[in-house]
């Protein structure tokens, strides 16, 4: 069949399919409110005309058909298949639900990357601490004298009126800084396992020396008890996200490394998947501490025992969160 | 073909071809969201500069979802395409031929921090000039593709619209040949046209503009128009 003659006997066709896809195939809630007044071709149809698009397309390539008659198929064959074959609308309704049990299954999920992620971070945060309670002179060798004095003065017992763990800045100020900073940290601690893992332990390393030492030298030079008050709270949202930003990177590391029985494209391609969603459960974890960090933590006023007892609170909450969150559901409801 | 396509197989049996973006325009198209993004925190920060002290923690929030979620949300949400990308004719697709869903936007633009290493996008660039479909890592992982966007064409009416049997038998890629030809010479200036019509004169039998004429009713005849 001569290319003309193909165009004149399908042209309705595809002139009724590319009316349905502008009309019906933009929005779906546009679609069911305007369903009446529709008069073309019917939804239903429309899987059958797209599978019936995908013939004509065939057929016109192997019969050599010119670009005119072949990309504008194409065009339209696309438009459809993005419309069958598109990701499905994340359900936001149920973000609650993965944050409360998707969430804490998939953490369990990856449970050895997250016990090699939280030894990475907690150990040289415990070494370095006592290290400086042994040698208080190690912290100089770790941080710059300036960095030092201004650690002193953020959690100085001599100064009450002062707020705790801040130089100057407004609680909304503070907030904002530290999703920034922190939401920051985690993601890059989660991306940077790509470069074979070694990213995300050098991350969790370097921090966790870092916290050791700045807690190892307030608890040395006796500045301890304002620093614990402020750190009580926070620290179990805080550092929990940090250490399973760090998790979800080392488990993309690994699947670059030993991807098992399959691909190394596809084994990324799911270890990425779990990371993103890690990573979303992550943001609301160092949002909450941040708020918590901005608005409660920097209250000197404060009964050392409320703040500690919250700081306990928080903590048992997590870990429960964690352990237990989402463990009665079946098992497709995870990915949420 | 000499040409970056990706051949999506799709269930129905069909090959889609992906025409796959390479480093340059996805380069410039990033460059064109950074000045976007430049300007939006200028705004902002003109704006809440008004709010004093507590307007710098509103600057940093906004500085954290421009920063992170721009992109993101763009391509989630816009059919793959960020302002930057738009204004190429770029578009951000899953590997499969599909818009791209939240979760492989969120995972590519999250990945950035790896292509961005150790500056100005030298993994991302090395990844995307390695690889047959321009994927920078972030990509990669998330299973996605930045292709050009097909451009519409203006179904064109036939130059002239009597038809002439070719002398010989053409073979098929002669045939389609003369049918390009006659589908693309017409946005050709007239001396061009001439130029190539010269080329097929053993099949015309004539030169310039009365060859030219010849090639188009070939085309028709091939095409079916008559």
């Amino acid at each position: 069949m001569k290319q003309e003659h193909f165009v004149q006997r399908h042209q309705p066709e595809w002139i009724a399919f590319e009316h349905w896809l502008d009309e019906r195939g933009e929005s779906a809630r546009k679609a069911r409110a305007e369903r009446r007044n529709w008069h073309g071709l019917s939804d239903a149809d429309m899987p059958s005309r797209y599978r019936r698009l995908c013939q004509q397309l065939a057929l016109a390539r192997r019969r050599g058909y010119s670009p005119v008659v072949t990309d504008r198929l194409q065009a339209l064959m696309h438009r459809g298949h993005g419309l069958l074959y598109r990701t499905p609308l994340p359900h936001w309704q149920r973000a609650a639900h993965f944050l409360l049990a998707g969430f804490p299954r998939l953490v369990r999920a990856e449970r050895g990357c997250m016990l090699a992620s939280f030894a990475l971070f907690w150990i040289p945060i415990a070494v370095i601490f006592a290290a400086i309670q042994w040698q208080p002179e190690l912290s100089s060798s770790l941080f710059e004298p300036a960095q030092l004095m201004q650690f002193e003065r953020m959690y100085d017992p001599a100064d009450p009126a002062r707020k705790l763990g801040r130089d100057n800045g407004t609680d909304v100020a503070m907030f904002g800084h530290y999703v920034w900073n922190n939401v920051s940290i985690a993601f890059r601690t989660f991306a940077s396992g790509l470069v074979l893992g070694v990213g995300s332990i050098v991350v969790l390393i370097t921090n966790g020396v870092m916290i050791g030492g700045v807690a190892g030298h307030l608890q040395a030079v006796g500045h301890g008890d304002p620093f614990w008050r402020f750190v009580a709270a926070h620290s179990a949202p805080e550092l929990t996200a940090i250490v399973i930003a760090g998790g979800a990177g080392l488990r993309l590391g690994l699947a670059l490394i030993a991807p098992g029985q399959r691909r190394r494209a596809d084994a990324l391609v799911d270890a990425g998947r779990r990371g993103a969603l890690l990573c979303a459960g992550v943001l609301a974890m160092l949002v909450f501490a941040a708020f918590v960090e901005a608005f409660w933590s920097s209250i000197a006023w404060m009964p050392a025992w409320i703040k500690y007892s919250v700081g306990g609170a928080l903590w048992a909450l997590t870990a429960a969160w964690l352990l237990l969150g989402g463990r009665n559901l079946p098992a497709e409801d995870a990915g949420a | 073909m000499l040409d970056t396509y990706r051949e999506v197989v799709t269930p129905e049996g069909v090959a889609l071809h992906l025409p796959a973006a390479g480093p340059m325009p996805r380069a410039l198209a990033w460059a064109i969201d950074f000045i976007v993004r430049a300007a939006v925190m200028m705004a902002m920060g003109m704006f809440l500069g008004v709010f004093g002290r507590g307007g710098t923690g509103f600057y940093a929030v906004a500085m954290f979802l421009v920063y992170w979620f721009y992109p993101v949300a763009f391509e989630a949400m816009w059919n793959g395409r960020t302002p930057g990308k738009r204004a190429l004719g770029l578009r951000v697709i899953a590997g499969n031929g599909a818009p791209v869903g939240w979760l492989a936007a969120f995972t590519r633009n999250l990945l950035r921090v790896v292509d961005m290493l150790p500056l100005a996008y030298a993994t991302g660039l090395v990844s995307s000039l390695v690889d047959p479909w321009g994927r920078r890592l972030g990509d990669m992982v998330a299973g996605t593709l930045v292709v050009h966007d097909a451009r519409a064409r203006e179904p064109q009416p036939a130059a002239v619209d009597t038809a002439l049997a070719p002398s010989v038998a053409l073979r098929p890629y002669e045939q389609a040949a003369l049918v390009a030809f006659a589908e693309r010479a017409p946005r050709l200036s007239e001396a061009r046209q001439a130029e190539l019509a010269d080329l097929a004169e053993p099949l015309t039998g004539a030169r310039g503009s009365t060859a030219v004429t010849r090639l188009y009713r070939m085309a028709n005849w091939l095409l079916g128009r008559r």
